[in-house]
C-alpha cells in the first residue's frame, strides 16, 4: 500500500483508469491444455495477468522425507517469469514467491482428495509470465482449473479473487495502480459451491463496512470467474 | 534435471526405424515438426516471442537495464541472455538453481546472437563511460518435448527483433526499436539410431545419442557450433547436416521476417 500519490485511480463519476466501474472485474479468459507434456494444465489471462499453470502427477514422492504415509503432497511453485514485470526480476526463489507457494499449496489441499494418493506427490507450477496485480489469486484460480484438468479428485474448484480500497472508495478486483496506491487488498480463495473459503490474506486498512463491502465484492466475483472456469474445463473436454 | 532411464527397448525401437529409413511419428529425416511464431505476445517485455514446435513450447522476453559501460569498452553497452527451464516445462525438470543443461542451452543460444553481430554493442552507448543500455534477453520454456535449442533461438532473435528500447520510462531520450542487423538461426541435429535427424523430439532425444547444433548467419556464415552428450561423428555426416541447416535456416529466417513484417 502506498499511499495516495498523485494518481486519481477513480473518477468523479465511479469509473476507474480501466474503464471498469467500482463493482466489475477485468475481462478474463481461461484455457485448458496449453501445456501439452503435463498431466493437467491452464493458462488464465485476467487484465494484464498471463498466468499458466501445470500439474504433474499424482508420482512418486521424492525425497522420501517429505512422504505421507496417509495422503498425497501437493508440491506447489509459484514463480515470476523474469520479464513479467516492468523492472526485470532476477530469476529465482524470494521470500515472497516462497509465501505465496505456501498458502497456494495450502489453499489447493483443502479441496483435493490428497488420501486417495498415499505416499505420492501431486507437482503444480505456477508461471507469472505478464503480470499486472492479483497474480496470486489468478495462479490459484488457474491451477485448481489445471488439477481438475488433470483429473485429479477434488471436493470443489477454489475461486480466488481480491478487493479492496482506493480512495476510500471499496473497489471489486484491485488493478495494477489501485494495488499500488490504494489502502487495501483482500484477497479470498472461495468454493464456489459452497461459499466456504480455503485461501485469506489481508493487508491495509479497512473499516467493518468497508471490509464487509469487499468481502461481498469477492463472492459476487467468485461467481463470475466460475463460470470462466467451469466453461474453460467444458471446452478442453470436447 | 533426473537422468531417466533409457529403456534398450526404446533404443532398439529407434533403431529398427532407422533401419527403414523411417522416424516414429513418421516424419522424414530431415523434416520438422509444424512451427509456429507469434511475436509481441507479452505485455510487460519490450520484445517478446513465442514458438511452438509440436509439443515444444518457449517465450523468450527481452527487458533493458541501464548499466555502467565496463571500463575496457566505455563506448559499449552489453546483451545478456539466459535460458530457464523450470519445472513447469516437463516431469524431469526439477526445481532449484539453473542446472547445467539450462545453462548449456541459455549459452549457446547467447553465442550465436552475440558472434553474428547483430546487435552493433556501440548503439548501446548512451554517455560513454556512463550511461549504456543493457539488453536482457531471457528465455523460458513452458513444455519440453524435445529440442528447446532450436525453440529457443527462434524465439531469441524473434523477440530482439520486435524489440522497442523504453529510452522515455528511463528518462534517456525517445522510445526507439532496438536495431537488429542480422537473423542469426540454430539448427539441431540428433544422432537417432545411428543417423543424425533434424528437430528431435523428447522420444528420440532419450533414445539418442550426441547432438550438434548450428547456428548460420545471413549469406550461411558460421557462428556458432555445439556438439553435445556423448557419441562420436564423422566428417562425412558433419557435412551432411551442415548442408541441411543451409536450407533449413533460410526458410526459419523467411518465417522470422514475415512475421516481424506483419507486425
Amino acid at each position: 500500500m502506498g499511499g495516495y500519490g498523485d494518481v486519481q485511480c477513480i473518477d468523479e463519476n465511479g469509473i476507474r483508469l480501466d474503464g471498469r466501474k467500482i463493482d466489475e472485474v477485468r475481462p478474463m479468459s481461461i484455457e485448458v491444455g496449453v501445456v501439452p507434456v503435463a498431466d493437467g494444465s491452464a493458462r488464465m489471462k485476467w487484465g494484464l495477468n498471463d498466468v499458466i499453470a501445470a500439474v504433474y502427477g499424482p508420482m512418486e514422492a521424492h525425497p522420501r522425507k517429505i512422504q505421507r504415509q496417509d495422503r498425497a503432497v501437493l508440491d506447489v511453485r509459484y514463480n515470476m517469469a523474469p520479464f513479467s514485470t516492468t523492472d526485470r526480476i532476477r530469476p529465482g526463489f524470494n521470500r515472497r514467491s516462497r509465501e505465496i507457494s505456501k498458502v497456494t499449496a495450502e489453499a489447493l489441499e483443502s479441496v483435493v482428495l490428497t488420501e486417495l494418493y498415499p505416499r505420492s506427490k501431486i507437482r503444480v507450477e505456477i508461471e507469472i509470465i505478464c503480470a499486472e496485480a492479483g497474480t496470486r489469486c489468478a495462479g490459484i484460480t488457474a491451477a485448481s482449473v489445471a488439477l481438475a484438468h488433470a483429473g485429479i479428485p477434488m471436493t470443489d474448484l477454489v475461486v480466488s479473487v481480491a478487493s479492496g480500497k482506493v480512495h476510500d472508495i471499496v473497489v471489486c478486483d484491485l488493478n495494477k495502480e489501485e494495488d499500488n496506491y490504494g489502502e487495501a487488498d483482500l484477497p479470498m480463495g472461495i468454493l464456489p459451491n459452497s461459499g466456504e473459503l480455503v485461501f485469506l490474506q489481508m493487508d491495509g486498512d479497512l473499516s467493518p463496512d468497508q471490509f464487509q463491502e469487499a468481502w461481498d465484492y469477492n463472492m459476487e466475483a467468485a461467481k463470475i470467474v466460475h463460470k470462466h472456469m467451469v466453461e474453460a474445463l467444458k471446452r478442453g473436454e470436447a | 534435471m533426473a537422468i531417466p532411464l533409457v529403456p534398450k527397448l526404446l533404443r532398439a525401437h529407434l533403431a529398427e526405424l532407422a533401419a527403414e529409413d523411417m522416424r516414429h511419428d513418421g516424419r522424414g529425416r530431415f523434416e520438422s515438426r509444424d512451427v509456429e511464431l507469434e511475436i509481441d505476445c507479452l505485455t510487460r517485455a519490450e520484445g517478446s516471442a513465442r514458438v511452438r514446435m509440436g509439443d515444444t513450447i518457449v517465450f523468450a522476453g527481452v527487458k533493458f537495464q541501464i548499466m555502467t559501460p565496463y571500463p575496457d569498452r566505455p563506448n559499449q553497452g552489453g546483451l545478456m541472455c539466459s535460458a530457464e527451464v523450470r519445472p513447469v516445462a516437463g516431469r524431469q525438470w526439477e526445481p532449484g538453481p539453473p542446472s547445467p543443461q539450462s545453462i548449456e542451452l541459455g549459452r549457446v543460444v547467447d553465442r550465436g546472437i552475440r558472434e553474428s553481430g547483430c546487435i552493433n554493442t556501440e548503439d548501446l552507448c548512451i554517455i560513454p563511460g556512463e550511461k549504456a543500455w543493457q539488453v536482457i534477453l531471457d528465455l523460458f520454456a513452458i513444455s519440453d518435448d524435445g529440442n528447446l535449442f532450436d525453440a529457443f533461438a527462434l524465439a531469441a532473435i524473434a523477440a530482439l527483433k520486435s524489440a522497442t528500447v523504453p529510452a522515455e520510462r528511463f528518462e534517456a531520450g525517445e522510445d526507439m526499436p532496438l536495431e537488429v542487423s542480422k537473423t542469426p538461426i540454430m539448427c539441431s541435429y540428433h544422432k537417432v539410431g545411428g543417423r543424425f535427424v533434424f528437430d528431435a523430439d523428447k522420444r528420440e532425444e532419450l533414445g539418442g545419442d550426441e547432438r550438434i547444433h548450428i547456428t548460420l548467419g545471413d549469406d550461411d556464415h558460421v557462428h556458432s557450433l555445439q556438439k553435445g552428450l556423448k557419441g562420436i561423428f564423422t566428417a562425412a555426416e558433419f557435412a551432411e547436416i551442415m548442408n541441411e541447416a543451409r536450407s533449413r535456416c533460410a526458410e526459419l529466417r523467411d518465417l522470422v521476417d514475415k512475421a516481424i513484417e506483419g507486425e
